[in-house]
């Protein structure tokens, strides 16, 4: 594995209101990095500013002060088309609520990404029947997203999140609508891409089973980064409980 | 407590309410402004010398009641579109169906009678104003206008709340039958329409039939008289809503299986497309059957605009013959864009007019072949005969017998004499100026002063016409009421069709604003969502569009008989149809304005 440096993180700040208004600051400082193919999980308590620092890392949202680089890129200098085009091309998101288009087709939704890259139609459907062989959803491509259960659903945003190859694979609380089983399936699958495909994955996560499947997990709190442990050589199941013991300290 | 909270929500969406409120009040105010002119009785009697008149006036009326009910019932649906989340929350919150139902009620009627009440004022206004201006610009005078008519107000006002009662029902009973989770879901829920070829199949041929039955009602007015127009009506809008359902359909399915599909947005403009249509077809029939109605009024109003002194030109050569003209008048003539001028003396004794050959050498007697030859009616050939034939021809047309009227039964006989004799010829001295100006129009005030002093210094019996202006006078009473409904409903026409567009459109908007923003997470450039968002619109404007256009062209034929030759209604349609389209396409960027506005996700502010 190279030790490309795929997200880097200086001095991340974000407060939430304008200047004459009550002000909220969620990040206070936050340095962290993420190596390239790394599977990397934060956790956090609720409000922490979890979901804020995805949205940073997304460019979903601009950062008050702090740097931002990703794959190369410096997020915060970017701005209108700079900001689409790189959300289109460098990251792949999975959010909690799938986000899927209720008027196309799982295989239009997964074409998604390509299409606004203007991929020819050759090149999209062989893309997207590779990722849909990868992730075991070839029968559900024809079907709307009213016709498929939640974990399908999240298997078919996994998808799209992926085709078009990006730098970053993040997901906010991906499993946090799925029954365990689904959700086990897609942690599973978040492992094959990372493996398989090298891609970096960041998980935003606040169940323990969940940030199991990760190499290392960053614990946020009061705005920064609290504590970090690694997986290493252990386990699921050990990991696991380091996770439960290290949350049971992080939150005395 | 839930007052207060249902305060806030309407506060929230304070502009979407205002252009609701708008729409609602000019229409009040357009319907008030009609019923105003159709049920004013001395009106009526006052100006409708032609009988068929007095039937479009009804029926006009009886147009605008069904397009206010549809107009209304979409209004409504926007309505309900913008609270059914807030009134799903509400009742997730434990409020009981009883009270948020009582709250919708409430707010429907109370929306509605101000909209009722600020739209009579309005009416009210415009009718002074307006109307006025109106019949102004096209140079009409209509007798008994009031602006204020208590039984139009009472008509209007009882119409209007009475809709409004009936949809405030209608919410209600919506609202207490349906899910408090779907009432928070309304927008997910997004049905795939699935296409059956042979049912298709079976649809298109039927609306395609019922479309000819329709046409060829419209054509066949003459035969079937006024039941062609009801017939056409049902026929022409059971044949568009086949023909629609049937195609639409199919074309958009076909499309999505092509390369173009998988490029950029459009595969998800069609998925838009390809659910809203169908759920649209009814409305994109009405709207295609109001265009049409609305481009086919003002048409024929401006038909008669324009065509109305085509028609007098083709009476007669001269404009005006001023006899014995004053200082005035010459100064009046002046004014005139003149394309022919000659002055004759006549010498009047007993029965009989004597004219100067000499003078009539030097300008011969202008004759029109328009007159008499039908070939020459739509554009005037003016020509003049040697002196010869025209003592035994030319002077025994009316034109210029009618420059010496005798009495109510007749001319005097024109005589000619040469200069010698004609000097010596006794009887009363009188010279006539006949003058032909380049166009009617441009000169109808001049012309109508002028034409005003010749008649009160010397009086003609009142059936009789000199001339192509008072021609021209003439038929605009018989026809001015026609072009001024026609103008006058078109446009009503097109502000209700527009807004019903619009308010179904922009009903569906709190649905897509949630797609929008899932674009916008994956990526997609701001502009390619403004184009997308531009083109979904602007087919759904399309659709009736062209159907529109295509009834107006058939449908113009049920006015041939009310237009006959010179006029026709298919004459110079081409500039009013591209006003119109104008018009047309301001309500759509009205339209893609506020739908940008609700629909686009703002990007983080730095
Ligand atoms: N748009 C906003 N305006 C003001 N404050 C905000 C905004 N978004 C988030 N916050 C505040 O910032 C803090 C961090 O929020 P964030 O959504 O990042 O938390 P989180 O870690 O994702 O929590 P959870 O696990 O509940 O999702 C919270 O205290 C929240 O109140
Ligand atoms: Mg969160």
């Amino acid at each position: 594995m190279t030790t490309n440096t795929v997200v880097d993180v200086h001095d991340l700040e974000k407060t939430y209101g304008k200047a004459n208004e009550r002000q909220y600051q969620a990040l206070k400082g936050l340095n962290f990095t993420v190596e390239a193919g790394e599977f990397v999980g934060i956790m956090g308590a609720s409000g922490s500013g979890k979901t804020t620092l995805l949205n940073m890392l997304s460019t979903l949202d601009t950062p008050t002060k702090g740097d931002v680089v990703v794959n190369g890129h410096d997020v915060t200098k970017m701005r209108g088309n700079q900001l689409a085009d790189f959300r289109a091309q460098e990251v792949g998101f999975i959010f909690q609520d799938f986000n899927l288009l209720e008027s196309l087709t799982a295989e239009e939704n997964i074409g998604l990404p390509l299409a606004l890259k203007g991929t020819s139609s050759r090149v999209m459907d062989q893309a997207i029947h590779e990722v849909a062989d990868t992730l075991s959803i070839a029968d559900l491509l024809p079907k709307y997203p009213a016709e498929l259960s939640g974990g399908q659903k999240q298997r078919i945003a996994a998808a799209r999140a992926i085709v078009h190859h990006p730098a970053i694979l993040m997901g906010d609380e991906p499993t946090g609508a799925l029954d365990s089983t689904s959700a086990r399936e897609l942690l599973d699958l978040m492992t094959t891409i990372n493996r398989e495909q090298h891609m970096s994955v960041l998980l935003v996560t606040h169940d323990p089973f969940s940030a199991s499947f990760c190499q290392r997990i960053l614990f946020i709190k009061d705005g920064q980064i609290g504590s970090e442990i690694k997986r290493g050589e252990q386990d699921r199941s050990a990991f696991y409980q380091q996770i439960l013991n290290e949350l049971g300290t992080f939150n005395e | 407590m839930l007052g207060k909270l249902a305060l806030a929500g309407i506060k929230n969406r304070r502009r979407d309410y205002l252009v609701l409120l708008v729409g609602l009040t000019m229409s009040a105010a357009i319907f008030y402004m009609f019923a105003n002119l159709a049920t004013n009785q001395a009106f009526i009697k006052a100006n409708a010398v032609v009988s068929q008149a007095a039937i479009i006036f009804g029926f006009g009326a009886v147009l605008l009641i069904l397009i206010t009910i549809v107009y209304i019932m979409y209004a409504n649906s926007f309505l309900l579109s913008m609270r059914q989340h807030d009134y799903g929350l509400f009742m997730m919150l434990g409020a009981t169906r009883k009270r948020v139902g009582e709250l919708v009620f409430l707010e429907t009627l109370i929306l509605g009678t101000l909209a009722t009440a600020v739209g009579i004022v309005l009416g009210l206004l415009m009718s002074q104003f307006l109307v006025g201006l109106l019949l102004d610009m096209l140079g009409l005078h209509l007798a008994h206008l009031s602006a204020f008519y208590l039984p139009a107000v009472i008509a209007t006002a009882v119409l209007y709340v009475g809709l409004f009662i009936l949809a405030s029902l209608f919410n209600l009973v919506r609202l207490t039958r349906t899910t408090v989770l779907k009432l928070l879901h309304t927008d997910e829920q997004a049905n795939q329409p699935k296409i059956h070829p042979f049912r298709q199949m079976v649809s298109a041929v039927l609306g395609v039939l019922f479309l000819a039955i329709g046409y060829w009602a419209l054509a066949a007015i003459k035969t079937l008289q006024v039941s062609a127009i009801p017939v056409a009506l049902v026929t022409i809008t059971i044949g568009t809503y086949l023909l629609f359902r049937a195609t639409i359909l199919v074309i958009i399915q076909g499309l999505r299986r092509t390369k173009w599909a998988k490029k950029h947005l459009n595969g998800f403009l069609l998925g838009q497309l390809n659910f809203r249509v169908y759920n649209y077809t009814r409305m994109l029939t009405i709207v295609s059957l109001l265009f049409a109605m609305a481009l086919g009024a003002i048409t024929v109003g401006s038909g008669y605009h324009r065509q109305l002194p085509m028609m007098a030109n083709s009476l007669g050569t001269y404009t005006v013959a001023i006899h014995d003209k004053n200082a005035q008048e010459q100064k009046l003539i002046d004014q005139l864009n003149v394309k022919h001028q000659a002055t004759y003396t006549q010498k009047r004794q007993g029965k009989v007019v004597y004219y100067n050959t000499a003078e009539l050498k030097r300008q011969p007697f202008e004759l029109n072949r328009g007159t008499t030859e039908a070939k020459y009616r739509t554009h005037p050939a003016y020509y003049s005969e040697s002196l010869a034939k025209f003592k035994k021809s030319g002077s025994q047309s009316l034109d210029f017998l009618s420059l010496a009227i005798r009495s109510e039964q007749g001319f005097y006989a024109p005589q000619f004499l040469n200069a010698k004799q004609f000097a010596k010829q006794r009887g009363k001295t009188v010279t006539v100026t006949t003058v032909r100006v380049k166009s009617m129009n441009q000169d109808k005030a001049v012309l109508k002063h002028l034409n005003k002093l010749e008649l009160q210094r010397f009086a003609q019996p009142s059936a009789m016409t000199v001339g192509n202006y008072q021609s021209f006078e003439l038929m605009s009473a018989f026809f001015g009421g026609l072009e001024f409904m026609g103008y006058f409903l078109g446009i009503a026409f097109l502000a209700m069709l527009a807004s019903c567009l619009m308010f179904k459109i922009l009903s569906g908007a709190p649905g897509d604003k949630q797609r929008y923003q899932m674009l916008y997470k994956i990526g997609v450039r701001q502009n390619l969502m403004r184009h997308g968002i531009a083109k979904e619109i602007g087919i759904l404007f399309l659709i009736p569009g062209i159907m529109g256009v295509i009834d107006v062209l058939f449908g113009l034929q049920m006015f041939k008989p009310l237009m006959q030759s010179p006029m026709s209604p298919y004459l110079g349609i081409g500039s009013i149809f591209a006003i119109f389209i104008g018009l047309y396409a301001i309500y759509y960027v009205i339209t893609l304005l506020l739908y940008w506005r609700i629909v686009l996700p703002k990007a983080p502010a730095d």
